[in-house]
């Protein structure tokens, strides 16, 4: 039998992500871009992935497009959120996380999963930046880092600052006071990181967190970011190989799963 | 539909509304929420003209109210400081959240053709002594109107306006009724204006638009099937694009606490030698407004109630971004309904909004986990 490819395209504010599955299990190619909603990222991660995986759009025989630019992407058959996607995705990895916190470019959530991998409740951030990849990035900018610098910065710190958790404006402002105070940078690093976990961690307790937790979205690549979070709830946190592409991952198997029914 | 079609043209265009009356030389008296005794204004022959705000950009409010004020009232400022209210006899406002206690002072300094009648009533509604007091504020607001319409208003007017109102109310409950089974002719957006109408308008001639409307759909089979049932709670639940993403999610409001549209058509004042003590009675009755003092924590219970007759997949808790009542009230709520096994999500709603991105996306997911 010919194998049966099915695209996920996630398209975030800041970053869009595309996957392309074989037969509902195997993972052909995907592709990040930079670049969100209402860019060519879009389009540029489809073709990227299309190239990684050797296959022309003509071969894909179902796409679902999830992120808050679903609607913009004309080509899908289905449109879902990203918070079923997030779930389906980190289910067909970790089939017993029941609780899922994905930090993404500007928002971020805490997603509880059934254990056949549906979508039972979530939590989303209000509309600050403050506990998001955005907020990360705006500091590591203060620090004149690069964000993925983070991590081996925050693994060196010693004396943890403390940084507000509730605004990103005023967090700014905190960090430069203390860049101007010649506060070591590591320490101010996993302050800013313990700031994220914080404010997430609450995120999470809203819904209730059941175990086990993983963690997912472009945050969940930078570790101090992730240690911090487990510190914060006190209990372990898993990490799938491809976070930042978890909901693509789950968007091309809804694809998968509904065009297996209708076959 | 000519009767819902008419309803949501008032709704779309209050000004013209408000415009008309005068022009025919009736008295207009603006309404600000909650619960002013309006009846008092129909007695007296002008028009109650509710003042809800408006999706619009607040530019000139700030310099009387921070930014972190509810929209509700920056937008109603910013339509009496533009002038755009000019042709009200004058605003009733009363104090029923900390916000709104700064409005008549705002509005007096910065709305200089539009007087203001201010509106007290008791913290503690429900005992003999907060009752009395609610009566004695209402009748001397009746004294202020009489003045504005210049002349007299008799206990007799007022039992009629109490009548009509009463009507409304009922017509109001019939129409949520009957658009719960009929989402296919009534869309959630038409729903909402065929109720907000009768803030711009006569309210019998309301009355009997809304029977209009709830006549032909109980005429019609029922066409909700597939769709999600949802009831609402809120303050104002009428913002387009946020009743647009609810229908494109096929869910039906089956039924609404939301103090804009049911809450107030709930409770009806009962017949009474005094009428106005029969309006301080009926505040004393009213439960499910974050406004109105509740130390039974009974819109919980209310709510939980209403989402099981109706049958309801699940609640929509619209919150009004910085409304501090409805902040506080949440907490209570939710666990009521945790407790009742029944999903609810919280959206927050602001009229000065442009991006509904977030509250798409999350009523979409409520959708597909209810499914
Ligand atoms: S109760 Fe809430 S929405 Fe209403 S006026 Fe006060 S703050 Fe605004």
């Amino acid at each position: 039998m010919a194998d049966v490819y099915t695209m996920g395209i996630d398209i975030g504010s800041t970053a869009s992500k595309c996957l392309i599955l074989k037969n509902g299990t195997d993972i052909s190619g995907y592709a990040v871009i930079g670049a969100g909603t209402g860019t060519s990222g879009p389009k540029r991660s489809v073709e990227q992935a299309l190239s990684n995986a050797g296959i022309t759009i003509n071969e894909i025989s179902g796409i679902t497009a999830t992120g808050y630019g679903r609607n913009t992407f004309s080509e899908a058959d289905w449109i879902v959120s990203e918070l079923s996607c997030h779930a389906i995705g980190i289910h067909a990895v970790f089939p017993d996380v029941r609780t899922l916190i994905d930090i993404g470019g500007q928002d971020a959530k805490a997603i509880r999963v059934s254990t056949t991998g549906k979508l039972e409740n979530f939590v989303m951030n209000d509309k600050c930046a403050a506990g998001t990849g955005r907020f990360l990035d705006v500091m590591a900018r203060v620090l004149e880092l690069d964000v993925s610098e983070l991590a081996e910065r925050d693994a060196m710190a010693e004396n943890v600052v403390n940084i507000s958790s509730t605004c990103t404006v005023f967090a700014e402002s905190e960090v430069i006071s203390q860049l101007s105070n010649n506060v070591n940078i590591c320490d101010l690093v996993a302050g800013i990181h313990r700031s994220v976990a914080v404010r997430t961690a609450g995120l999470a307790k809203r819904l209730g967190i059941v175990e086990p937790v993983a963690m997912s979205g472009g945050v969940a690549l930078n570790s101090g970011a992730a240690r911090a979070l487990e510190r914060e709830l006190g209990i372990p946190v898993r990490i799938p190989p491809l976070p930042q592409i978890n909901g693509a991952y789950g968007a091309a198997i809804y694809a998968w799963e509904h065009r297996k029914q209708e076959r | 539909m000519n009767a819902l079609n008419r309803l949501k043209n008032i709704t779309m265009n209050p000004k013209a509304e408000l415009k008309e009356a005068v022009a025919s030389g009736k008295k207009v008296i603006g309404i600000m929420p909650y619960f002013c005794p309006e009846e008092l204004v129909y007695a007296a022959g002008m028009l109650p003209f509710g003042l809800w705000g408006a999706e619009m950009q607040a530019n000139e409010s700030k310099q009387y109210y921070p930014a972190f004020i509810c929209s509700i009232l920056h937008t109603t400022l910013e339509m009496g400081l533009k002038g755009e209210l000019d042709d009200l006899s004058a605003v009733m406002i009363p104090i029923s959240c900390d916000s709104l206690k700064g409005m008549g002072a705002n509005w007096e300094a910065g709305v200089k053709n539009v007087p203001v009648i201010n509106v007290a009533f008791a913290e503690n509604r429900k005992i003999a002594a907060g009752i009395e007091f609610t009566r004695s504020q209402f009748r001397k607001i009746q004294k202020q109107i009489e003045e504005i319409a210049g002349r007299t208003v008799s206990d007799d007017e007022i039992r009629k306006a109490i009548t009509i109102y009463n009507e409304n109310r009922c017509a109001i409950l019939a129409f949520s009724k009957a658009a719960a089974t009929h989402p296919a002719e009534v869309t959630a957006a038409d729903r909402c204006a065929a109720i907000k109408a009768g803030y711009f308008m006569d309210r019998a001639a309301h009355t009997e638009l809304l029977n209009e409307v709830t006549a032909e759909l109980e005429n019609l089979p029922a066409s909700d099937e597939g769709y999600l049932k949802i009831v609402t709670t809120g303050i104002i639940a009428d913002a387009p694009r946020l009743l647009d993403i609810i229908d494109k999610n096929k869910m039906v409001i089956v039924d609404d606490q939301i103090a804009h549209e049911s809450v107030n058509a709930r409770y009806v004042i009962p017949e009474a030698e005094d009428p106005v003590l029969a309006m301080a009675e009926r505040l004393a009755e009213i439960e499910g407004c974050s406004v109105l003092y509740d130390p039974g924590k009974k819109r919980g219970t209310q709510l939980v109630e209403m989402a099981k007759n109706a049958g309801a997949d699940g609640i929509l808790f619209i919150l009004t971004k910085f409304c501090d009542p409805e902040e506080y009230d949440y907490v209570p709520v939710k666990r009521m309904t945790d407790s009742a096994s029944i999903p609810m999500l919280q959206i927050e709603i602001d009229q000065q909004m442009t991006d509904y991105g977030q509250p798409e996306s999350a009523i979409m997911a409520f959708a597909e986990s209810l499914r």
